[in-house]
């Protein structure tokens, strides 16, 4: 479940999993269990930054053809 | 052949000259002569030099930048018209820059204050940098300096983007028509949520693709948030005043582009930090409470141990009581067995007395009136009893006294 999350999801998650936790009023049960899952959070988001690396990819350059022709038609 | 009219003619020289793309934007250098303002606040001047001069019109609403007077050198905008009433031809001006400003510089001022009029600058235009952005499109062109550097500055900061490279030259001919293509390319694609326009350092004419138009309006039309990032800090251009937001440079821009990673690992911690202290203190406070409910239990049940002691105490003391009551029971009951035993009459047998027992009758004679003489008699001493016969008797001094009571004498 919390794998499919992106960073910012895991993030966010994470920041609000600590709000509600912090505001209290839970029973200790859910408590231990949001504080669980925040652990768990924190660690993904954490392995996610360690183990990524960055994509790239080129787009066609279109402009090329488009100066071609350019060059072909008069101003 | 045929004839024309007046209006035929002045209409089509009109067209003409308004079909002409050179006439239709243009700048033109001269004197200021003949300078006069109307009531509508027009004004109409000429523009002479040696080897001619041109009547100009400027109408009220267009901008000036600077004070008009006769004599003065200038460099005038606008476009070339038959002016059909008077037959005459007029040059339409929008803007007026004094004399020695280069046509760059000219074509710059007065692209920014259309634009600006227009709003694209408006602060309310500009939209937040996404914090996270997933796909990051780069308008600038392949193989430069710039662009590694941008790839390097963001692998290093935050890898978990995918970069996409719409390549373009960016500067020269059809820098401008392939910028604003490449900007439009991002757009057509999926998941591009942020756009870095970035070029490096150059000169005015080598930045210039990006003061043109065409590429400040894909800029603003873009649905992509765009960083520009063109040049060093002290170049401005269209496209950084239509960005959303003008990085000083390519690199800056890179870093304006995403988060820093180790800033989102010590955001992880303080997270962390604040979910151990958070169920801390939710354990701490549940541990109060129930140390309080405990209390609470404690004060509303009966205190058995107390209870017990005190049943314990009170057994003692019973018992205590008890032994010392048995003991003076004790006591009593042998002093009671003494005056019994005392009372007894076998003890009283025991001092020499007798019971006399009627023989016949089994009364127990205590006076001398129950016998007569010859009557059989049951005598019981000590240590057994034996038969006898009354052979007589007497009545003693007592029952005397009893019997004739005498006054002593």
């Amino acid at each position: 479940m919390a794998e499919e999350l992106s960073f910012e999801e895991g993030l966010n998650r994470l920041e609000r999993i600590v709000q509600t936790l912090e505001a209290g009023g839970l029973t200790l049960e859910q408590a231990i269990s949001l504080f669980e899952e925040g652990m768990r959070l924190a660690k993904i988001c954490s392995q996610r930054l360690d183990a990524a690396e960055l994509k790239l990819t080129q787009l066609q350059a279109a402009f090329e053809t488009e100066i071609q022709n350019k060059g072909e038609s008069p101003c | 052949m045929r004839i024309y009219s007046v209006g035929e003619v002045t209409g089509y020289l009109k067209e003409l000259l308004e079909a002409d793309s050179m006439l239709a934007d243009l700048w033109i250098s001269g004197e200021v002569s003949n300078l006069s303002q109307s009531a509508a606040g027009h004004l109409y001047f000429t523009l002479k030099d040696e080897a001619g001069q041109l009547r100009c019109v400027l109408f009220h609403h267009e901008r000036l930048a600077i004070q008009l007077e006769n004599g003065a050198a200038v460099v005038a905008h606008g476009h070339i018209s038959v002016y059909e009433v008077a037959g005459s031809l007029q040059f339409y001006v929008d803007l007026v820059q004094p004399e020695g400003v280069g046509i760059l510089h000219l074509e710059f001022e007065r692209l920014k204050a259309k634009l600006e009029e227009e709003g694209l600058f408006d602060i309310a235009r500009k939209r937040e940098i996404p914090p996270f952005p997933q796909r990051i499109g780069i308008v600038t062109s392949p193989g430069s300096a710039v662009f590694h550097d941008i790839i390097n500055i963001i692998s290093r900061r935050y890898p978990l983007v995918e970069l996409v490279l719409s390549p373009t030259p960016v500067q020269g001919d059809g820098a401008a028509e392939g910028i604003v293509q490449a900007i439009e390319a991002l757009n057509q694609m999926e998941g591009i949520d942020l756009v870095i326009l970035a070029r490096g350092g150059g000169s005015l004419e080598e930045l210039w693709p990006f003061n043109e138009e065409m590429v400040a309006r894909a800029i603003a039309s873009s649905k992509a948030v765009v960083i520009s990032g063109v040049g060093h800090d002290t170049d401005f251009t269209m496209a950084d005043f239509v960005a959303d937001l003008r990085a000083p440079t390519p690199s800056a821009a890179a870093e304006l582009a995403v988060p820093h990673r180790s800033e989102l690992k010590a955001r992880i911690l303080t997270q962390q930090r604040a979910l151990v202290a958070a169920l801390k203190g939710e354990i701490s406070q549940q541990g109060m409470e129930l140390d309080l409910l405990a209390s609470r239990l404690k004060s509303l049940t009966p205190d058995v141990d107390r209870y017990r002691q005190r049943i314990d105490e009170r057994t003692r003391v019973a018992s205590i009581r008890l032994g010392s009551f048995l003991a003076l029971g004790r006591e009593k009951v042998r002093s009671l067995e003494l005056e019994l035993s005392a009372l007894s009459p076998m003890a009283t047998l025991g001092r020499g007395y007798a019971q006399v027992q009627h023989s016949a009758t089994g009364e127990l004679v205590t006076r001398v009136g129950q016998v007569v003489r010859g009557d059989a008699i049951d005598v019981r001493v000590s240590d057994g009893e034996f038969k006898g016969r009354v052979t007589g008797s007497k009545k003693g001094l007592q029952a005397w006294l009893k019997n004739f009571p005498l006054k002593k004498g």
